[in-house]
């Protein structure tokens, strides 16, 4: 999966002066398998940038090119393909249903493509450390369990990008080392990348590269 | 699972108040359905309460018409304003027999000799109101004849009574030939006839057009012949202009004729209410319905959005939707024919039985077309609504 920003400027952004290596107002492109950290402090636009490449906001200047195609001409349709077999997302505000169970929620994710057979599933669930909580409503668990159930969503389908937007914000670095691990194994598994951002930790891990904002 | 995550916020007091309102709306709509084709299945002597009417008219003899100084004739100009009006269907002047006819017995088929002067008529087949063979040509063994009833009545009930002679049976009469006599134009012929049926709406003596025509032009003077009664085809609903005619063109009408006009007025103008009532109850109850369904989106929008974000295509979640509603609505749609055929059969027939009206028991397969294209149209109208909000939602995003 390959994605290039060209001069891209959200709205919100507008007038403002950019570093030389932002991502913003920059002709920027990176894709699978690269591993790559978003680092910067709150308010600058990361998830701005993780949900412009979503396809979730579209109100910037520039243009936005996925796969050799503009975003443009990309419609409903297409997105939700894109979703579905190719790019992986974790929101920060994580978009569970909360009032199913964490495993309803997983079931949910995994039934469109059978990625896993549901023991593999709880067996992520136990790796980290939510094992017990699969019967529980999503809505009844802290942000942390929260933000692993989201983490675990995130690889039930195929995929050779991932998004994620901040997923470990709520996690201790012993929780966060674990997720880490995880995400890791599925995606050097696929041989695909991520774009992961992050309020200034690098979470102990090596990137291939680091974008800034 | 899906269905229940999309369906767990619906409220129920809604919910009932959008299902009462389609079955009500449907119940309605199939009740009036049925009770119009059962209407228009009504038989009475007067022909079928529906379909064109048919008129006998003819112009008032006064007594100047007496003294000959006015002419009941339809003129040409009299018949073209006939034809434009626009609740007449068809108009169709009599062919009167332009020679003299007379009828006596066939000797040897035991009826008494007798000997009777008359006249014949004739109307375009489409007109004639009894179903009998009315095929002649020159080879056929007999001429057929249509009678008026009220010509049997006359001479059962009155005629036969005060000579003291027998009654004769319609069967009778129509089992004996007669002798037809003929007389014009320097010409003289006799032909069989024979009575083959009787006609409640025309009083006068009809034999086939075709036949008519060729013997008015053997026996004929060959002077064109101005008709004095014509036959009309009118709307349903056209008392009133019917009424306004005979007063324009001091018309004369059979008053039996003009209350069948009146009554299928009535009934055509109470069964267009009815159905119109049906039809806007049922498309509000579809705008209910509609609007119960959006109310489920709306309440369901970050259920929607969110499902469309992590890979559920826009059909995937619309087909959980059509699923849901296909069976409320097909719920809907039998419990209806059910209360509808129960109402027929449980209560208006048993009415109309009561009253001494024979039940006419359509089928009810209009029924079933009406149900299931009422279902097929709240399920498209909910269709397109929906799909055309969850696309938007996912474009919003």
């Amino acid at each position: 999966m390959k994605f290039e920003l060209q001069h891209i400027v959200p709205d919100p952004l507008k007038g403002e002066a950019f570093l030389a290596d932002s991502v913003w107002n920059q002709k920027v492109g990176f894709g699978s398998p690269e591993k790559i950290l978003l680092n910067a402090s709150s308010g600058k636009g990361k998830s701005t940038f993780i949900n412009i490449l979503y396809g979730l906001r579209k109100d910037y200047s520039g243009a936005l090119i996925i796969n050799e195609k503009p975003v443009e001409q990309y419609s409903i349709h297409d997105w939700i393909e894109l979703r579905r077999g190719d790019l992986s997302f974790i929101p920060q505000d994580l978009q569970l249903f909360h009032s199913s169970t964490v495993l309803e929620n997983l079931i949910l994710k995994n039934k469109l493509t059978h990625q896993y057979n549901e023991s593999i599933i709880i067996e992520m669930l136990e790796r980290l450390g939510i094992g017990d909580k699969i019967h529980q409503s999503c809505g009844t668990l802290s942000m942390g369990q929260q933000q692993r159930v989201a983490i675990i969503r995130s690889l039930l389908q195929p995929f050779t990008f991932l998004l994620m937007d901040e997923p470990f914000s709520h996690l201790d670095e012993k929780n966060t080392a674990i997720a880490m691990n995880l995400i890791n194994e599925v995606t050097e598994e696929r041989g695909a990348g991520y774009v992961l951002t992050s309020l200034g930790s690098n979470h102990d891990q090596t990137f291939n590269r680091e974008l800034n904002i | 699972m899906l269905s229940q995550l999309l369906f767990k916020k619906r409220n129920t007091l809604q919910f009932i108040f959008a299902t009462a309102g389609a079955f009500i709306g449907l119940t309605a709509l199939l009740l009036s359905v049925q009770l119009i084709q059962d209407v228009r299945g009504f038989q009475s002597a007067d022909g079928d309460l529906f379909g064109p009417n048919m008129v006998v008219i003819q112009k008032k003899v006064t007594r100047l018409t007496t003294f000959g100084m006015n002419n009941t004739a339809f003129t040409e100009e009299d018949i073209a304003i006939l034809e434009s009006k626009d609740f007449i269907e068809n108009v169709a002047p009599f062919q009167s027999a332009d020679f003299k006819v007379g009828i006596s017995e066939v000797i040897g088929d035991g009826l008494p000799h007798f000997y009777a002067d008359m006249f014949f008529q004739s109307i375009p087949d489409d007109f004639m109101d009894v179903d009998v063979d009315w095929q002649w040509n020159e080879e056929s063994a007999f001429i057929p004849i249509v009678l008026p009833r009220d010509f049997v009545m006359l001479i059962n009930y009155g005629f036969a009574q005060s000579q003291g002679i027998n009654q004769i049976s319609e069967d009778v009469l129509m089992a004996a030939r007669l002798t037809i006599h003929m007389e014009g134009n320097g010409k003289r012929e006799k032909m069989i006839g024979r009575v083959v049926g009787f006609s409640h709406k025309i009083s006068s003596i009809l034999v086939p057009e075709n036949f008519l025509s060729q013997a008015n032009d053997k026996f004929g003077s060959g002077k064109k012949m101005q008709p004095g009664r014509v036959f009309i085809a009118t709307n349903d609903d056209s008392y009133g202009a019917l009424e306004e005619l005979m007063e324009d063109m001091n018309l004369d009408i059979d008053k039996s004729a003009i209350d069948v006009a009146k009554i299928k007025t009535i009934v055509s103008v109470v069964v267009a209410i009815f159905g119109t009532a049906a039809l806007i109850i049922m498309l509000l109850s579809l705008l209910g319905f509609v609007q119960y369904s959006q109310l489920i989106l709306n309440k369901s929008t970050y259920e929607i959005r969110t499902l469309m974000r992590i890979g559920y295509r826009v059909n995937e979640i619309l087909r959980s939707f059509m699923i849901r509603l296909s069976i409320i609505f097909g719920v809907i749609c039998l419990s209806s024919i059910g209360i509808m055929l129960a109402i027929k059969f449980l209560w208006i027939n048993v009415f109309l039985e009561d009253n001494g009206i024979p039940a006419v028991n359509t089928s009810v397969l209009l029924l079933m077309i009406t149900g299931i294209i009422t279902f097929i149209v709240f399920i498209g109208a909910n269709y397109v609504n929906i799909r055309k909000s969850i696309i938007s939602l996912g474009q919003g995003s």
